[in-house]
């Protein structure tokens, strides 16, 4: 045997190693994700819903979302935040520097003028230009932080943190929109936790491209019609469904999404608040937050629920995708890299024992594992060294696993909570994953290494601002129709 | 044909390698599962789809029954007779439909419904409805199952209807380690005992979390005559924190003075969190007798029970502090102490009317903004 033959055989059995464990976390997740959803959806249905609305025992809760020239619809999403379901509860909508109308806008619609606010910068920050309260008693939650631009998501929503008067935070992005009992939700798991500290909450988003609002509602759920965010739902629903859900029962969940999460106030703060240099910063203070609970011996939890409580505008076009996923990648690495020292280290619990060798394997080298495994079939096929119905036979055991992993995890979902108003369109999702495989998998392979080489090379790049084609324009033509 | 195919394919998965063979395992179970998941999706869709169907043709039916039968009908406003004598024209209800047990169920949702709009004596012929159609017994048959779902269920109907359950029956589950089935009891034990309905207090042995206690707290202030105790009893002997922290809550509702010797004794506790709801507690029964008290144990306070006396001296505000409080917003080096001693001088600012002015006017910008802070009308917190 050449050498080249035994490193061709170490490296096949590696993958094949590699493969088996990750078809065996998936298959778990499935399960694990099936008694979390069910568990779930038998209590919920005991839960009033309105039982925090009047309620003076209610927890304080901010609602934080940072805008950067989201002037096509930020008063269409701010008033939407207004309509929560919640008592006791603040909006801070933080200007990030915008350089359209964002500001006057805020202003003009919804009466602000500037107050003298004791800002306190527990976290650093860009400068707080002006803070501004609404002299309109009916917007009395709203408050508008007007800041120098941080060229970054967190830089803003630190200055939010800095400003929130409660002990929880909810952080959105403004072009969210949010079920009107969200809060409820996100907060229903922190109160109903027995005797562990949970620092976060989080929740199923869902693409917002065909579905219909009104007045900053959701009304009508519909599956993307075009194809690119249509996989896009899927794969929510696959991550957040199965996914997270899953994690969340063996209370291992990697990370609270960046368009909707409750967060500790306190730990948050006491961490450092959001990392401005991190391109993946919801993740980064997520694990950060358990690192700081391991360090202080807090008896922390993270919970995760099923239900879809945020609605967020999916890039629609393969160069906004790219720069989404390319941000997303290279936030991973960094994270990596950043807390190396977690990686298999019991001191960190099952977060450094089940969850960042989860995310190094299987998150991070994933694209790499894959691309070096199709380099692998190239070299092999022009040695003439396939055995094609092997190979054959073996593309298509991964890729009805991965349909089936796909349809599950819509079934989860389906039976939990019968999304979408017609069989046909739960069907037509169904559907999506047959071309997952082919079209949407390459994209993320190489926009993920895209990502890493950004990483290693050190390019600059921005936060990434998406360009937004705004929900207005959705409930118009719904209207029309 | 079909079996020759069948055996050839046969013999080329027992002749493949013993990797194509689990994949081939594999893909046949990967297709059966995804081909499964279609059916149940569209086997639920189906489901929930009839469901609502038929629910929405059912419930105006029953609506109609209801409305033209039992509350429109004046023959059964006797006022010489006890609701649950009256005989209803159940006769009316005797329909194929509801021989069928989700039907029966609909019918119980629906009835649970009108009670919880209408009251006094239309509501007293709904739960006498719920009897004679002996509804009850569906309910009673819930109350008996093993799984705690029927359970929750049977409680929340028989709580919604006003039926008595006994004792011996609802205080065991008052401390069941499901959550839901431990709250539903309690919430059920507090609507429906008519002497003690806050006698689970003395046996809880589990916590009272914050969301039941937000439950417990809307049944406890909108159930109509419940005998409200002395909540100091639970506050003096309790050995359950998240009891003596709620009923705290429930002594500032009901603004219970009489508890306040009870609340002050809770000051020496050596939990802080449970001294800090004492002295938010004192502080929102304005209890004037406590500043001093107050103003004496707060250097050796954690923060958290600092803040809480700070607030409590601004809630109180007899003005008899105003000298601390300026002492404390001048020279504490923790921004939210000099915040909450700020705006504790606001509500205070009656006893020394010049003080305010006069901090504005000396304090240094950063003490000057946090002073404008807690003057504006228009910020909250």
């Amino acid at each position: 045997m050449t050498i080249w033959e035994t490193i061709g055989k170490i490296y096949e059995n590696t993958i094949f190693v590699y493969g088996s464990i990750l078809l065996v976390t998936y298959a778990l997740l499935a399960i694990f994700s099936f008694i979390a959803t069910r568990a779930y959806a038998r209590k919920a249905q005991f839960h009033e819903e309105d039982v925090l609305m009047s309620s003076p025992l209610a927890p304080g809760i901010t609602v934080l979302a940072p805008a950067f020239n989201e002037g096509l619809t930020i008063i269409f999403n701010v008033r939407s935040l207004l309509t929560l379901n919640y008592s006791n509860y603040e909006i801070i909508i933080v200007n990030d520097g915008s350089t359209d109308d964002s500001l006057e806008q805020l202003i003009n619609e919804f009466e602000l003028v500037p107050v003298d606010f004791a800002y306190n910068a527990k976290i650093q920050t860009k400068p707080v230009r002006k803070i501004y309260k609404s002299i309109n008693p009916a917007y009395a939650k709203l408050m508008v932080i007007d800041k120098v631009n941080g060229k970054s998501k967190a830089d803003a929503v630190n200055a939010g943190i800095n400003a929130a008067a409660h002990p929880h935070f909810v952080c959105t992005d403004v072009d969210c929109i949010l079920d009107k009992n969200t809060i409820t939700e996100l907060i229903k798991p922190v109160m109903q936790e027995k005797s562990k500290r949970v620092i976060a909450t989080g929740a199923t988003l869902r693409i917002a491209n065909s579905c219909d609002f009104d007045a900053g509602l959701m009304v009508r759920m519909r599956p993307p019609k075009q194809l690119l965010p249509r996989f896009q739902e899927v794969e929510y629903i696959r991550a957040f469904v199965l996914g997270k859900m899953g994690w969340s029962l063996l209370n291992c969940v990697p990370n609270v999404s960046g368009g909707l999460g409750l967060f500790d106030k306190e730990i948050a703060i006491r961490c450092g608040g959001y990392d401005h240099s991190s391109f993946g910063e919801d993740m980064e203070l997520m694990t950060r937050m358990c690192r700081y609970s391991h360090d202080n011996k807090i008896d922390y939890a993270i919970r995760y629920i099923p239900k879809t409580l945020c609605w967020t505008e999916a890039p629609s076009t393969v160069k906004v995708f790219q720069r989404q996923r390319t941000r997303w990648a290279r936030g991973l690495a960094q994270l990596m890299y950043a807390h190396f020292g977690m990686f298999l280290n019991p001191r960190y619990g099952r977060m450094g024992m089940i969850v960042f060798p989860y995310n190094f394997f299987f998150e991070l080298l994933a694209p790499i594992v894959e691309i070096t495994g199709i380099a692998y079939y190239i070299i092999m096929a022009i040695l003439g060294l396939i055995n094609w119905p092997t190979a054959l036979w073996l593309l298509l055991f991964v890729y009805t696993y991965s349909v089936m992993i796909t349809t599950i995890a819509i079934l989860w979902d389906q039976l939990t909570f019968r999304y979408y108003k017609t069989w046909k369109e739960a069907l037509y999702l169904c559907a999506t994953p047959f071309m997952e495989f082919f079209l949407y998998h390459p994209l993320i392979v190489v926009f993920s290494i895209k990502g890493y080489l950004n990483f290693l090379t050190g390019k600059k790049t921005g936060w990434g601002n998406m360009q937004r084609r705004g929900f207005q324009t959705t409930v118009k033509v719904a209207t029309q129709k | 044909m079909f079996s020759e195919s069948f055996s050839v394919l046969f013999h080329d998965f027992r002749y493949a390698p013993l990797i194509i063979q689990i994949a081939l395992i594999f893909i046949v179970i990967a297709v059966v599962a995804t081909l499964l998941a279609y059916l149940s999706i569209l086997v639920a869709r189906f489901r929930g789809y009839r469901n609502d169907k038929r629910l929405s043709k059912l419930q105006p039916l029953i609506d109609q029954l209801l409305i033209e039968h039992i509350l429109m009908n004046e023959s059964l406003n006797d006022p010489n007779l006890l609701p649950e004598q009256v005989q209803l024209p159940i006769e009316v209800f005797d329909q194929p439909v509801f021989q069928k047990k989700w039907a029966r169920q609909a019918m119980i949702d629906r009835l649970i419904n009108f009670r919880k709009n209408v009251r006094g004596a239309m509501g007293d012929q709904i739960r006498n409805l719920y009897v004679q159609l002996e509804l009850d017994k569906e309910t009673l048959k819930k109350m008996k199952s093993g799984k705690w779902e029927k359970k929750v269920q049977a409680l929340y109907e028989f709580t919604s209807m006003d039926m008595s359950i006994a004792d011996v029956t609802i205080l065991p589950l008052t401390n069941s380690r499901n959550r839901e089935l431990r709250a539903a009891a309690r919430h059920a034990y507090i609507k429906l005992s008519k002497n003690e309905p806050f006698k689970f207090f003395d046996v809880a042995t589990e916590p009272l979390l914050e969301w039941d206690q937000v439950e417990l707290f809307k049944i406890i202030s909108t159930t109509e005559h419940i005998a409200i105790p002395n909540f100091a009893q639970w506050i003096t002997y309790s050995s359950n924190k998240s009891i003596v922290s709620f009923c705290l809550k429930l002594i500032v509702h009901y603004n219970q003075l009489s508890a306040v010797p009870a609340v002050v004794k809770l000051l020496n506790t050596k939990d802080h969190y449970l001294r800090a709801d004492a002295i938010n507690c004192l502080g929102k029964l304005k209890t004037e007798t406590v500043e001093e008290k107050l103003v004496y144990m707060y250097d050796s306070q954690p923060l958290l029970c600092q803040l809480e006396i700070l607030k409590a001296l601004g809630r109180i505000s007899s003005g008899k502090y105003i000298d601390f409080l300026r002492q404390e917003f001048l020279h504490a080096t923790d921004f939210e102490v000099r915040k909450h001693a700020a705006k504790s001088i606001i509500n205070n600012q009656w006893a020394a009317k010049g003080l305010v002015q006069e901090l504005v006017d000396t304090a240094t910008s950063e003490n000057k903004l946090i002073l404008k802070h807690s003057m504006n009308p228009l910020i909250k917190y």
